[in-house]
């Protein structure tokens, strides 16, 4: 409930931005008497609120942060039911079809990241998951696992978690340059069928579990590293 | 020669024995397990194993690993700064977002053992140290003093640039306590715990937990004393007990004031019989004769204009006409008089004088129903003695009814069924055809003097005796009454009318005495027979001769009834005490005794006998005269003799 309230607010600035910002551009293009263009413009600046940075990107790793949890979840109840034999057979995570783009490795590498960039990695990783997120959903109904319910909403959830980010981070890399707002294009080449029989359809979904833990706790690192850069006026949260 | 080569291949199998006997017993080390790693900041980590047999021979460790994506095998860069049995990885070996494969040997001279390989990511293995410089202050605030905590995150994790983040979890507890106390703090540094003890004692510590990873250990202890703040507790309860008592003073002075109103709500007295013209101390003294005599009235008998002198409450009984044809018939009246609506009084003692009032206001119509109504009183044994004593009265009075009537068999039984009341002390009894079984069941033959006054139905009497115990009384009072009344046989009519002739004359005697009420009282006592006779005008009870035809007339019998009910309970106790006396001194007949005590009550001036049995009546009267009310606890005290 928090989240989709948050998911709402977050969605509901980030529109209002939006909104904010194209009507400003509109208004700017055409030439209005100078009256109306005056009550135009106070009109347009008491719609627009000012929504600080800090506060959105506090929401947004909040937002990623629940990702992360959803899918650690997950992977912990597909275990759940498989012995490590099931792990040992899986693919190599360095087999994800995010590993193509460059993340750094450690603390110092992540530290010279520039907030663009950041940002960037941080909108193409999430990106790269609308799709194999939809497959694993897909998937999930038909799972041959015992608690196939639970990790089909989870994956419900983590879509709508996805969707409302991104739409989020949208934003704030519209206010951050246009260099925050490049994406590397990552495809998912996995294809709508994860297998034909039950071992390989569940290694497959272990797999893409795995990548994707891995992938949101990335985006969430990245945005946590974003919010206490950004965070001057409150020192305290960092 | 010979011998040489022997001794070197003894040597040598010596040797090689040596060699053998010391290899056994040594084998290969056993396999490590329980590989777990840790990392404190994100930055390093450290892995441990438990190593296993060790073969008897000395065994090195060796830590491999490998990252994804490469088959290069990397050994553990340092083993000794994380202690024995560790694997220090720093921060040069050290990435994140990368799966690192680990594996453990163990070596010995006689072989190795590999571990299960373990695939670990450095980011989600995150333990933080435990905050650092944890300071506790109690506030300056004298009144409402808090607890102020403050601490710092580990030095080594890195928040100040996000690339961890913390929660932070604080517990308290009172020193001597064991239940810890925790507070979670968010991503705060401070905390203030308000609500502390006054001159507590407290231990504080914090933790830390990465946003996903696991919980740091409890910071050592920070201790820290609540000042006394709230002396005014003490105060407050002293306050408290000094009001409390000051209301407690209060309320026993308010039950004092009215002890006696507190004491007739829990123990209401119980209405007695007023006797007019006894003395109470008169009676004390013991002269019986005296007081005889004082009750004798000097213009016995009373004249109709002196009625109401001995009327207590005048009733006029109305008999309906049915009645008298029924008993004409000689009908099984008890079905009748146990179909009588039942009083509207209940067993409370104290309202004796209920049916008085049934009484009194039922004129006309009623004079049937309130006799039946008095019967069911009767019955229904409002007060134990009371009834037991009526019961007794009854009997002396059929006693020496019978002395002066003959009754036969089939009065008895009906007698009998009148007795039932009168012996039924408790409510329990009622007035049921099976109590009409006849007496001769129980076969005795001896006067109810007997009966009544054996040592065991002594208590019996106060208390209730059972069905059985009060027919066979009956029974043998009957008979008793039967042997020596010497009753020849009467048609049931005429012998309860003789019989309650005989009883009329005993309610007049006693009325003589007692007043009226004494007859309504016997009357009272039998059932259908009664009803039946009931109707007896007021002139009877005046009349002092026994047995004469005009009192056959059922309306004076009814009339008789009812005021007989009315005045139960003097009549009662009148009855009662002077059985009473009786059985318990003497232990011969009591027929005769009772004869001559009724005769007494007949109005006898000569007190022949029993001076003793009045003693014990007349102490219970004087009181009953006095007060006109009778205490239960008196009442039951009166037997002693």
């Amino acid at each position: 409930m928090q989240q989709k309230s948050e998911k709402r607010q977050l969605g509901q600035r980030r529109n209002r931005l939006r909104t904010c910002r194209t009507d400003k551009r509109t208004m700017a293009q055409r030439r209005i008497s100078g009256g109306k263009l005056f009550i135009t413009v106070v009109y347009l600046v008491a719609m627009c609120r000012a929504v600080p940075v800090n506060d959105l990107l506090d929401r947004a790793s909040q937002r990623s942060d629940k990702m992360h949890s959803l899918s650690t979840l997950l992977t912990q109840e597909m275990d759940s039911h498989f012995p490590p034999y099931g792990r040992m057979q899986m693919p190599r995570p360095a087999d994800c079809h995010t590993s193509a783009l460059q993340t750094p490795n450690d603390k110092e590498q992540a530290l010279q990241v520039s907030e663009s960039d950041l940002m960037s990695l941080a909108r193409s990783l999430l990106q790269a998951w609308v799709d194999p997120l939809a497959v694993l959903s897909t998937s999930a109904i038909t799972l041959p696992h015992p608690s196939k319910s639970s990790i089909s909403s989870k994956i419900q959830e983590l879509q709508e978690h996805s969707k409302s980010l991104a739409d989020g981070l949208d934003i704030l890399s519209g206010k951050m340059g246009p260099s925050a707002q490049a994406i590397s294009f990552l495809p998912y080449t996995g294809g709508t069928d994860l297998g034909q029989d039950r071992v390989t359809i569940l290694n497959k979904f272990n797999f893409l579990l795995s990548c994707l833990r891995r992938d949101s706790h990335k985006i969430d690192s990245f945005l946590k590293v974003l919010r206490c850069r950004a965070a001057k006026l409150q020192p305290e949260l960092c | 020669t010979m011998k040489k080569v022997g001794e070197v291949v003894l040597l040598w199998l010596l040797i090689l024995f040596i060699h053998n006997a010391a290899g056994e017993g040594y084998s290969p080390p056993g396999k490590p397990t329980n590989i777990s790693c840790r990392s404190p900041e994100k930055e390093t980590f450290t892995c441990w194993w438990k190593p296993g047999s060790d073969g008897g021979l000395p065994t090195t460790y060796a830590l491999y690993y490998r990252k994804e994506g490469s088959q290069r095998v990397f050994e553990c860069p340092d083993y000794k700064t994380a202690g024995k049995n560790s694997c220090f990885f720093s921060k040069n070996v050290t990435f994140v977002w990368v799966n690192y494969n680990i594996t453990v040997v163990a070596t010995n001279s006689r072989g190795r053992a590999f571990s299960d390989p373990v695939d670990i990511d450095v980011v989600y293995i995150v333990k933080p140290n435990p905050p650092e410089e944890v300071v506790v202050n109690v506030t300056e605030d004298k009144d409402w003093p808090f607890l102020q905590v403050s601490w710092k995150p580990p030095k080594m994790a890195d928040t100040r640039s996000g690339w961890i983040t913390l929660f932070y979890e604080v517990r308290l507890k009172l020193e001597n306590k064991n239940k810890w106390e925790e507070v979670s703090a968010g991503q705060r540094k401070t905390l203030q715990i308000y609500s502390l003890r006054s001159g507590g004692t407290y231990e504080v510590q914090v933790r830390c937990k990465p946003d996903h990873g696991f919980w740091s250990e409890w910071s050592p202890s920070s201790r820290v004393k609540v000042p006394e703040y709230f002396p005014q507790e003490r105060s407050m309860w002293i306050l408290i007990v000094v009001f409390a008592a000051f209301i407690l003073v209060i309320f026993i002075w308010m039950v004092y004031m009215n002890f006696h109103s507190v004491k007739r709500y829990l123990l209401p007295p119980v209405p007695g019989p007023k006797i007019k013209g006894i003395d109470k101390q008169f009676l004390k003294s013991g002269k019986s004769e005296d007081i005889f005599s004082s009750l004798v009235v000097s213009d016995f008998p009373p004249t109709t204009s002196n009625y109401e002198d001995f009327l207590v409450q005048y009733l006029e009984v109305y008999v309906p006409e049915e009645r008298e044809l029924i008993m004409d018939e000689g009908k099984d009246l008890q079905d009748d008089s146990f179909k009588t609506e039942n009083s509207t009084c209940d067993n409370d003692s104290g309202r004796g004088s209920c049916d008085s009032h049934t009484l009194l206001t039922d004129k006309g119509g009623g004079d049937k129903e309130d006799g039946q109504q008095s019967d069911q009183e009767g019955s229904q044994a409002e007060a134990d003695t009371k009834s037991q004593e009526e019961a007794l009265e009854e009997e002396l009075l059929a006693c020496s009814h019978e002395n002066l009537q003959s009754s036969n068999v089939s009065n008895e039984k009906e007698k009998v069924k009148s007795w039932p009341s009168l012996f039924s002390p408790l409510p329990q009894y009622s007035l049921s055809p099976v109590n009409r079984p006849n007496p001769p069941k129980t076969g005795q033959q001896h006067c109810l003097s007997d009966s009544l006054f054996t040592p065991n139905s002594m208590p019996s009497y106060f208390t209730q005796p059972g069905p059985s115990t009060r027919k066979g009384f009956r029974s043998n009072y009957w008979e008793c009454s039967f042997d020596h009344k010497q009753s020849h046989p009467l048609h049931p009519q005429s012998a309860a009318h003789e019989h309650l002739q005989a009883q009329n004359d005993l309610n007049t005697a006693h009325v003589d005495y007692m007043g009226a009420p004494l007859d309504v009282h016997v009357l009272n006592v039998r059932p259908s027979e009664y009803v039946e006779v009931q109707r007896v005008s007021v002139e009877d009870g005046v009349l002092l001769h026994p047995v004469s035809p005009s009192q056959e007339d059922s309306r004076t019998l009814s009339h008789q009834t009812e005021d007989y009910s009315r005045v139960r309970v003097v009549n009662n106790d009148n009855g009662l005490l002077l059985l009473q006396r009786d059985a318990i001194e003497e232990e011969k007949s009591m027929c005769p005794y009772q004869e001559d005590v009724v005769s007494r009550a007949s109005i006898t001036p000569t007190l022949q006998n029993s001076a003793t049995g009045i003693n014990i009546a007349l102490p219970i009267l004087d009181e009953m005269a006095a007060s006109g009310y009778i205490d239960t606890a008196t009442m039951f005290g009166l037997p002693t003799h």
